[in-house]
């Protein structure tokens, strides 16, 4: 019988937030149009070592395994993405797995990424309906603007962009790329624009859009393709204009 | 006064829709989640959401949308329940909309209609190909809203384990578990709804989320409740097989002229082609998954030898495909790393959604005071097989009904004694010392493992064409894997986001639910929507007009099978049969 | 509500364009004159020595050192909340992300020596700067490197400067034109660092 074709894993792990890093090495037996996450259940089922050692299963987050969710985001090879359509065949081996250390580590792979969340609440990621009451028609809307907003609504909040971008970190307040832009998406709803100046007032201050170094990493790693660097541009030219706006206007 | 607690437990379409209805009652909730609400399974919908808006000039009636539910439920759903919610749908659609749904456009600025299988008129709303998620991020923003304004608690990264009862036997509270730091608390509260999906992690491998393991569901059944239908599974023709998981690829794909087939004697083989020559690869999806089980189990001629057939659109101009089907391509390229416009998709049928979960009635009650029940982890609306577009709207109009509901019985439900502190401690304790047995474990299975024992006995036997010989040896075997669930080996013994161990405990409240669908199949001697049986072909309303109800015996821990009236006045129950449809 | 860090980031960029970018080209400007011979360098000098110090040194506070410092400063707290990572992430303009951060670091040092030396020690303490004074300070071969390295570190901060800048006043909004402005700098970085090679070449011949 031919021998069993695997691939090594080197994966850094932490038992807490608190505790040291360290790897460990998993082989891994391949198969065609294997994923960084049918992996790490493949090491869920038999969790030993190369060098033979039982040790507890690696600890991550995953749901959809459809690219849509945004849970399985880790480091693979150096470059933040979706664990799940991270196919073993388009990556150099052997794979390297990290934590996305912009957030706070629990444990091994899995990271707290509660901070997004809270910026979507400081830029105030919504339309304020009055309720879920029917209120008669909504309003109509330009075909191609909603299709702007349907590019940015695909925003699964994984934290790519904030992983890739140096300016986001510990060492930083910057909220980051994914949950400014959300703030362009609510500025495009025919009902959502009527909030649009409380939300660029958020953007201009400490942590907010200011805090954009042009790396334009966020662009490069996002795994939707949100062209996020325009819709970045776009609100710069807008705090700008409201920034003359409450000089003038006051 | 103090304001009503509710606790919602699970934050996907059903839930948060919940969750808005009880903040704008005036209501407190407390909302636990598996993950962060966003990440919900809610999101995986793809399709779209059903609302007659007769925008298309195609006189699409309210009663249309009522009557193609029904009649693809094959007559097993409520049908009052049915009517609510088709009359409710274009309402919610104009909600949707207000919030900032990124629906898809016509070139005049209104909501664009597709058509969808199993409906005559255009009738589904959609936002690209994404549209639950982009229901799920409205809702979710909307709750955001209310986290703000202070209606809203969060637990997120909380696994719900347990309801509580007091004395009277009605639900006042919940024990939950939090994910990282493993401490378990009790939770008092008025009411609680179970919003927490579908039960597909039965399964093994299907297309459901890793979360969607039905264990919340499976805890209140052996608490009590009612389990209706669970039999109902809904098969999906064509999904992308995977270690991991079963990728849906969409029914557009036949659609634009793709071909099912396999080799047979060193040639391709088009067997539906072949076997249903007037409708080919077109027909319905539980015919297509019939066949393809059939060539694959019975005839051995999957792909080498494996279950899969090829789905082929490679003999289609790229550039069309391109344009049709364009992102549902990417995706297949993204995962399996092949080009569909240039090799044939290796495809199977897959274990895709439950019509049957807790029983509820029309205001979503279950059977225990105090407990409810909403989106998918309930059984109404799709009696025996779901309409593709009818999930996010069921999901999304259960919601707003057990939300009101819930505020209503906190009111004014005879809700008995509140739960003293000793309570909440005892049922607290319950559960920690569960958790710490669990923890202590040393015996030789892997629970991963188990569970994908336990995935395959499911999927061979309890799918898509079940024998009832088959279904008694499934039986015996599930209840082999709760033995053996005692002498699982946990080798993660921490007390700090240990994955492994709270696995262990949903994985026996699968087994538990897994029990309950193979009986509840095995008893059910017709075919019915997704229900199939050689043995009995036809549907049998003489005797099966019925909705099953499941209850737990704690002393044997099997399922115990009752046959239940419900509602079927309004329109009379024909026989179900979509080639004549077609034909009109 | 007044957005201090909004208007500082704001102002921050403006100086680095307008006074210190402006400053830098006339360096550039002024500099490159020895590439005529050391005669027309040693006229423009003289020339800019002849406004008198009541116009110049308000003027130098004002226009010069004032932005400076206020851009090296708030420079410094705005370098320090990056963690560079091209080594990760090896696109073109995380390089310059990069390379801009890193070429702020030299400056800082560089400009503290070159102000400090010759704007106050040589010129402050009367000695008049002529092409026979740089002469004999580039003789040492290390001062030579260093100054053309500073002058080629300010050039590309400049530069890529004017492309951030585009970015962050939200004049370059697509992708394409974007690329186009990112281009055009890196066309002007080069141009502007092959003069300066040119005219600092010219002390060595």
């Amino acid at each position: 019988m031919a021998e069993q074709k695997t691939v090594t894993f080197i994966i850094e792990r932490q038992d807490g937030p608190k505790e040291k890093r360290y790897t460990q090495e998993f082989d891994v037996p391949y198969r065609p149009s294997l994923n960084v996450v049918a992996a790490l259940m493949e090491i869920q089922k038999n969790p030993v070592t190369r060098d033979g050692k039982r040790v507890a299963p690696v600890v991550w987050e995953c749901n959809c395994l459809e690219k849509v969710c945004g849970a399985c985001m880790m480091v693979i090879n150096g470059k933040a993405q979706q664990a799940c359509c991270a196919l073993i065949d388009n990556l150099k081996q052997p794979i390297h797995l990290a934590p996305a250390r912009t957030f706070p580590v629990i444990r091994d792979l899995l990271i707290d990424r509660s901070v997004m969340f809270e910026s979507l609440k400081r830029i105030q990621g919504w339309v304020n309906v009055d309720g879920t009451w029917d209120v008669k028609d909504a309003p109509r809307q330009n075909p191609y603007t909603a299709q702007t907003a349907y590019e940015i609504s695909h925003c699964m909040t994984c934290g790519c962009c904030l992983e890739a971008c140096p300016n986001v970190g510990p060492q930083s307040d910057f909220m980051g790329p994914a949950p400014i832009v959300q703030a362009y998406l609510f500025n495009l709803h025919p009902l959502g624009e009527y909030d649009k100046p409380k939300r660029l007032e958020t953007l201009m201050q400490k942590g907010g859009i200011t805090s954009c170094g042009n790396s334009q990493n966020c662009v490069q790693v996002c795994p939707k393709n949100i062209k996020l660097t325009t819709y970045l541009a776009q609100l710069n030219r807008d705090v700008n204009k409201q920034a003359l706006k409450n000089i003038f206007n006051h | 006064m103090a304001k009503s607690k509710i606790v919602v437990v699970g934050g996907g379409l059903s839930g948060l829709m919940a969750t808005l209805k009880i903040c704008e009652a005036g209501g407190e909730v407390d909302l636990f989640s598996y993950c962060p609400v966003k990440r919900s399974h809610s999101l995986c919908a793809q399709g779209g959401i059903n609302a007659c808006m007769d925008t298309k000039g195609e006189h699409d009636s309210i009663y249309e949308h009522f009557d193609d539910t029904v009649y693809g439920g094959d007559f097993l759903a409520d049908q009052t329940a049915v009517k609510g919610m088709c009359e409710a749908a274009p309402k919610l659609i104009r909600m949707f909309d207000r919030m900032g749904v990124p629906f898809t456009r016509t070139a005049e600025g209104v909501l664009d209609l597709r058509n969808f299988g199993g409906q005559k008129n255009k009738r589904t709303v959609f936002a690209g190909s994404t549209t639950g998620q982009q229901l799920l991020y409205a809702l979710d923003e909307q709750v955001r809203k209310w986290e703000v304004k202070g209606g809203v608690t969060k637990y997120e990264f909380w696994e719900f384990i347990k309801v509580i009862k007091n004395k009277e036997g009605v639900c006042r509270g919940i024990v939950a578990q939090n994910m990282n730091s493993m401490e378990i608390k009790a939770f008092r509260a008025d009411t609680v709804i179970l919003a927490t999906g579908g039960p597909g992690q039965v399964f093994g491998r299907c297309t459901a989320s890793t979360i969607c393991n039905g264990s919340a569901v499976s805890a209140v059944y052996q608490q009590g409740a009612h389990i209706a239908n669970p039999e109902f599974i809904q098969i999906h023709p064509t999904a992308i097989p995977g270690s991991d998981k079963n990728r849906l690829m969409s029914e557009a794909c036949r659609g634009e002229g793709g071909r099912i087939w396999v080799y047979k004697d060193g040639k391709p083989w088009y067997f539906l082609e072949e076997m249903f020559p007037a409708y080919g690869n077109l027909v319905p999806r539980d015919v297509a998954s019939r066949a393809i089980y059939d060539v694959c189990v019975n005839q051995h001629l999957g792909i080498n030898g494996e279950n899969r057939v090829y789905l082929d659109l490679s003999h289609i101009p790229a550039e069309y495909l391109e344009r049709k089907l364009g992102g549902i391509l990417e995706m297949y390229s993204e995962f399996m790393g092949a080009d569909p416009r240039k090799v044939p998709m290796e495809i199977y049928p897959s274990v895709h959604y439950s019509m049957g979960g807790i029983w509820v009635d029309r205001k979503h009650n279950t059977n225990v005071p105090g407990l409810m029940a909403s989106g998918e982890c309930d059984y109404q609306y799709h009696g025996a097989n779901r309409l593709g577009a009818n999930s996010l709207l069921s999901a999304a109009y259960s919601g707003t009904i057990s939300g009101p509901e819930a505020m209503h019985w906190a009111k004014e439900g005879e809700k008995g004694s509140a739960l003293t502190d000793a309570e909440l401690e005892a049922a607290r304790q319950e559960c920690v010392n569960d958790f710490e047995n669990i923890l202590t474990m040393h015996g030789e299975e892997n629970a991963h493992r188990l569970h994908h024992e336990l995935g395959d006995l499911m999927n061979q036997y309890v799918t898509i064409e079940r024998v009832n010989k088959d279904l008694d040896y499934c039986f015996e075997e599930v209840k082999k894997i709760l033995a053996r669930w005692n002498n699982i080996g946990v080798t993660d013994h921490s007390h700090w986001a240990n994955q492994e161990a709270m696995f262990v405990r949903q994985l026996r409240n699968m087994i538990l639910y897994a029990l309950a669908i193979t009986k509840a199949a095995r008893m059910r001697d017709e075919s019915r929507g997704a229900h199939f049986k050689r043995e009995f072909p036809t549907r049998d309303d003489e005797h099966f007009l019925k909705t099953t109800i499941v209850d737990y015996d704690p002393k044997t821990e099997e399922p115990q099978i009752t046959y239940i009236d419900f509602d079927h006045s309004l329109i009379k129950p024909r026989p179900r049969n979509y080639a004549v449809a077609k034909k009109e | 509500m007044f957005n201090v860090t909004f208007y500082l980031r704001r102002l921050h960029s403006l100086c680095g364009l307008l006074a210190v970018g402006g400053f830098l080209l006339e360096h550039i400007f002024t500099n490159a004159k020895v590439l005529g011979g050391p005669a027309l360098f040693n006229k423009a000098v003289d020339e800019l020595a002849a406004i008198p110090p009541e116009i110049m040194l308000p003027l130098e506070i004002v226009a010069v050192a004032a932005p400076f410092l206020f851009h090296g400063v708030y420079g410094i707290y705005i370098a320090l909340q990056a963690r560079n990572n091209p080594e990760n992430y090896c696109y073109v303009k995380n390089w310059q992300f990069s390379l801009q951060r890193w070429t702020a670091w030299y400056l800082l040092l560089f400009l503290i020596w070159h102000v400090f030396y010759l704007r106050i020690l040589v010129k402050g303490g009367g000695t008049h700067i002529s092409y026979q004074l740089l002469l004999s300070y580039f003789s040492n071969p290390v001062f030579w490197v260093l100054y053309l390295l500073g002058m080629c570190a300010a050039i590309f901060h400049f530069c890529n400067g004017i492309s951030t800048f585009c970015m962050t006043w939200g004049i370059a909004k697509g992708p394409r034109i974007q690329m186009v402005i990112n281009a055009g700098c890196i066309a002007l970085c080069a141009v502007l660092c092959l003069v300066t090679l040119a005219f600092m070449a010219s002390y060595l011949l």
